[in-house]
């Protein structure tokens, strides 16, 4: 970390996540979906847009066993993936 | 005698010249010109001498004042135009909703991990480097095991390089500035989750940048002990 002696330098301020500190997952319940998010990302060369499904699912595997404080999707970047997943629903039907 | 009725004589007239040199209205120092229109025009320059060094005087008290407010006046314009790395309040989970993926950006973050000496934790990312646009949400894992046989409390802080890009990576949730308790020979995945802020690509100064670096270092955290969150309290 630098020093903010200087006057004209950039120093870098570290800043608080929006929405705080995620719960440890002690138990690993949420093992496999990251074993599946990591199988994914290195399948596909590190590229994250190509895992966000496997995110997803990571997310709400933590929401589900309060890992993770509950939120719609949607607020977390997955909007379209949301509604792909709505179009697939009636289509399916 | 006869001196002194000569010395008279002078003493005399010198009275009479000395009328002209008598302490005049204005105190000790004598008016020079003799004349009323002279003496009305010093007036009027010590006037105009005394309300400049009125004004002066209010300068500098206004200097003075402006100098003490400047800093919760820099705080509300740092707020406000997001300059030196300030977020602009209330940005939050409107903006995440509502942000599209720059396609065009690709940037490589490459995810680092430390300890410090004191700390027994293994600590290390779980991938090298993600591929990332901004705009687009993207998860990442770290993995940290606790070796000994007891509970060890740990408390992350991070780093972003380059300092400039730092104002535009946003983490949403990550395991950094709380404390995280291990129990013994436990072993956790910490996940990241971040996104880099559009306008990351319109900022000229970011052009050329294509690789950004996440670093973390974990700390031992003393019982009891609070630290203070990073920010403006």
């Amino acid at each position: 970390m630098s020093t903010a002696m200087n006057f004209s330098s950039k120093s870098f301020t570290p800043r608080p996540p929006d929405k705080g500190a995620f719960p440890l997952d002690h138990f690993g319940e949420c093992s496999a979906f990251k074993e599946r998010f990591m199988e994914c990302l290195r399948q596909s060369g590190y590229e994250s847009a190509a895992c966000r499904q496997s995110a997803m699912a990571y997310l709400e595997c933590r929401m589900d066993r309060q890992l993770m404080a509950n939120e719609p999707l949607e607020k977390l970047g997955f909007k379209d993936l949301i509604n792909e997943k709505s179009e697939e629903k009636p289509e399916k039907s | 005698m006869a001196l002194c009725g000569r010395g008279w004589a002078r003493c005399a007239r010198g009275l009479r010249l000395g009328a002209l040199s008598r302490p005049g209205p204005c105190g000790t120092r004598g008016v020079r010109g003799s004349n009323p229109f002279t003496r009305q025009q010093e007036e009027e320059w010590r006037r105009r001498n005394r309300s400049a060094v009125g004004y002066i005087a209010a300068a500098a008290v206004g200097m003075v004042g402006l100098s003490y407010a400047a800093v919760p006046l820099y705080r509300l314009y740092c707020q406000a135009t997001g300059l030196g790395g300030t977020t602009a309040a209330g940005g939050g989970a409107e903006r995440i909703e509502r942000m599209e993926p720059v396609r065009d950006r690709l940037i490589r973050v490459t995810f680092n991990a430390d300890t410090h000496a004191s700390i027994q934790w293994n600590f290390k990312p779980q991938q090298s480097e993600i591929y990332v646009v901004p705009g687009e949400t993207a998860l990442a894992f770290y993995k940290a095991k606790n070796p000994t046989d007891k509970p060890i409390i740990g408390i992350s802080t991070y780093n972003v390089v380059p300092f400039e890009a730092g104002q535009y990576f946003n983490k949403i949730q990550c395991f950094c500035f709380e404390e995280q308790r291990l129990n013994p020979q436990e072993e956790v995945d910490m996940p990241v989750f971040f996104y880099i802020d559009p306008e990351f690509a319109e900022d000229p100064k970011m052009a050329k940048v294509d690789l950004i670096t996440l670093s973390y270092t974990f700390f031992e955290a003393k019982e009891g002990q609070k630290l203070p969150l990073p920010g403006y309290q």
